[in-house]
């Protein structure tokens, strides 16, 4: 434990308490010097004790000088070695001014005055050892002072009693070291315990700090959990969807009344059994199992999981699950806990929108088949020729007839786009190749609007690593829209331009109207769909305003992009790029 | 290429209106000779009694479908060889191969333009061998 004290601490500590005897050896030096001048005097010596004297007064002033100084100091405890080697300084003049005296007195006075120094001296010795104490060798050069001249003087006297006593001298002064050396060991011992002491003290109160601080914050850390448990539950009892708790076992533990509600058994006949002897349906309970073994060994969360469940009145009701398995920080699972959401309704929805659109596809198709064949068959003039009013009525017919199975066949093909029930018939394709094909296709239409098409730039045929892979007769019908909206769109005697280059690291088709251009309250719908600027532009023109919309979907499933921007001195450029293939 | 040009026609239909509108065309437009069954159990004896060039089969009606009718048509000596073309309302890629495996002459999917019909038949019997 005193290892923990700081050396340095340690030792300003007794240079402090050093300095804070230094006052009594000042005072005792200051009274005993005058006392001893007032006895020694004598004037046939009368310069060498006025001397004495002074030097008396001097080193007593210099030294309060000296503590005065330490007093006033404030580096008292950074630099204790340097106020040390000053009291050293002043311990050694202060001996060596008794020293001094016992030098010069002793040989020219009186027996009895004799007797009288070697006492002081020997006092003056002796009351050293308190006031050096707490440094042993601060009492030595102290003592030293006192000791080596006066010994001298003994020892070269010519008495041989003196000599003894020069002798014997050297003894006492080893033995008063030897004590104040041992006085300096217990004060050492002392003041290292007490700093050892203070700085335990102190690590203690900052420990506590710590402790108080990390108990608050665990207080309020379990007040929150606490709270965001309460929220949580809260979350659970009022949620519209079922939240059960199940156990690893696949034991359920708690239900909400989103639970109780959908499946109509209560709280309690649905805990303590396992999950899927009320739940799962007999004849998936095998399946169930397998999954549920899976889930316990991945401790993965499963989304999207679809169960049909008995409910307790015998109806079923088909949930989709997502499922979470807890697992705590010592990485054992604790708890599963799945939330399921009533999908009964969409799962019927989705399969009556399927049926519709097979409705559509048969029902509707068969009944035009014979509208539009009869009325062509009419408006062909083979059965004969009809009154003009009548000609033009069955035009009318045919062509919203035209009209309707066009936007059958769209709503048909959106959906088995958006289905993911069409599988493109990819091949490498002369991008060029298929430009042209669709050009010619599409003529006949153009002219209905007496509009051109004019393929812009180096030719079709060109190029023949211009190839992408593609699907051809998607591709055709995505060109078709394209080019079918520039015909449709563009002035009379008009010309669509058509262009094909390279666009990075892709093939760009480009069609060039002169129409009207796309109005900006549309174009951020302008590939949603039946998405028409203007409603009454498409019964003039037909259309079924789900072109765009499939053949973007058409266009990004071969992996490319489309789109559009206004033409410079007006009219509108339709693009899409597909990835070049490279063989 | 056959040698003599089309111009008798058989048609297997259970629904009477696209009936009226085949034979229509193929009599007004396409100047062909059409004989129209309704039920096709009763087909294969309308072959044998009118020898087409070439018959249409309907490929879904009740009773019995076209491809059904077209396989037990294989069996029969008389009709083995007749070029065979199926209208249908549903021509996905999976049942024109069906189709082509069958060894029909050709297919025309619904709904098909009355005024085009004779001519997309002509242009399947050119083809033939």
């Amino acid at each position: 434990m005193r290892e923990r004290a700081d050396p340095r601490l340690v030792l300003a500590d007794r240079v402090e308490e050093l300095y804070g005897q230094m006052w009594l050896g000042i005072l005792a030096t200051f009274a005993i010097g005058a006392i001893a001048t007032f006895e020694f005097w004598d004037p046939r010596m009368r310069d060498l004790v006025l001397f004495w004297w002074g030097l008396v007064l001097l080193v007593s002033s210099a030294s309060a000088g000296l503590l005065y100084a330490y007093r006033r100091s404030a580096d008292r405890t950074r630099q204790p070695e340097q106020w040390l080697r000053w009291l050293g300084i002043a311990a050694l003049a202060l001996g060596a001014t008794w020293g001094f005296a016992g030098a010069v007195f002793f040989p020219s006075h009186t027996d009895e005055q004799q007797v009288f120094l070697a006492f002081l001296l020997a006092g003056m010795m002796s009351g050293g050892i308190p006031v050096y104490a707490a440094s042993w060798p601060i009492f030595a050069l102290y003592a030293g002072g006192i000791v080596v001249p006066f010994t001298y003087v003994l020892a070269t006297f010519g008495n041989r009693l003196f000599i003894e006593i020069a002798l014997l001298v050297p003894m006492f002064y080893a033995i008063n070291v030897a004590v104040a050396y041992r006085l300096t060991q217990v004060f050492h011992a002392g003041y290292r315990l007490r700093h050892a002491y203070g700085k335990l003290t102190e690590d203690y109160s900052v420990l506590n700090q710590r402790l108080e601080r990390q108990l608050g914050e665990l207080e309020d850390a379990r007040r929150q959990v606490e709270a965001s448990g309460r929220k949580l539950s809260l979350f659970a009892e009022r949620a519209p969807i079922a939240v059960l708790e199940i156990t690893p076992e696949g034991l359920v533990s708690q239900v909400n009344p989103g639970a109780e509600l959908l499946f109509g058994f209560a709280a309690d006949e649905l805990t303590g059994l396992h999950v899927k002897d009320r739940l799962v349906l007999p004849e998936f309970r095998g399946e169930f199992e397998r999954q549920w073994q899976q889930l316990i060994a991945s401790r993965e969360p499963v989304v999207g999981l679809k169960i049909r469940t008995p409910r307790r009145d015998g109806l079923q009701v088909v949930c989709e699950w997502t499922v979470t398995p807890l697992v705590n920080s010592e990485g054992s699972l604790i708890a599963v806990i799945a939330q399921g959401q009533d999908v009964t309704r969409e799962l019927e929805a989705e399969r009556m929108k399927k049926e519709f659109t097979s409705t559509l596809s048969h029902e509707l198709r068969t009944p035009l088949t014979s509208i539009i064949g009869s009325l062509q068959l009419i408006n062909s003039g083979v059965l004969g020729d009809m009154p003009q009013d009548v000609a033009e009525l069955t035009a009318v017919a045919e062509r919203n007839g035209t009209r309707l199975l066009d936007l059958i066949n769209d709503i048909l093909d959106i959906e088995k786009i958006e289905s993911g029930k069409v599988s493109l018939v990819q091949e490498v394709l002369r991008l060029g190749d298929l430009v042209r094909e669709a050009m010619v296709l599409n003529k006949a239409f153009a002219e209905r609007f007496k509009v051109r098409f004019e393929f812009v730039g180096q030719a079709p045929h060109g190029s023949p690593e211009r190839t992408v892979h593609a699907d051809r007769k998607r591709l055709l019908q995505v060109m078709t829209n394209l080019l079918s909206n520039a015909a449709k769109f563009s002035p009379e005697g008009g010309v669509v331009e058509i262009t094909l280059y390279e666009h990075g690291t892709d093939l760009r088709v480009g069609v060039h109207d002169r129409g009207p251009g796309i109005p900006d309250s549309f174009r951020s719908r302008i590939f949603a769909r039946f998405a028409q600027a203007d409603s009454t532009t498409a019964r003039q023109k037909g259309g079924t305003g789900l072109g765009l919309a499939i053949s973007k979907r058409l266009v990004e499933m071969m992996h490319g992009r489309i789109g559009f921007e206004p033409r410079e001195g007006g009219g509108t450029t339709f693009w899409f790029d597909l990835p070049r293939h490279h063989s | 290429m056959p040698d003599r040009p089309l111009s008798k026609g058989c048609y297997v239909e259970d629904d009477q209106d696209i009936q009226r509108i085949v034979r229509l065309s193929l009599e007004k437009v396409g100047k062909m000779t059409v004989e129209v069954v309704s039920d096709p159990n009763s087909a294969v004896e309308a072959m044998k009694r009118f020898v087409p060039d070439l018959v249409l089969l309907d490929w879904m009606m009740p009773g019995m479908d076209g491809p059904t009718l077209f396989r037990k048509m294989r069996q029969i000596p008389e009709l083995s060889a007749l070029p065979v073309v199926f209208i249908t309302a549903k021509a996905s890629q999976s049942e024109m191969e069906e189709l082509a495996a069958l060894g029909a002459a050709g297919a025309i999917s619904k709904p098909f333009s009355p005024k085009d019909l004779p001519d997309q038949l002509r242009e399947i019997w050119a083809k033939l061998p």
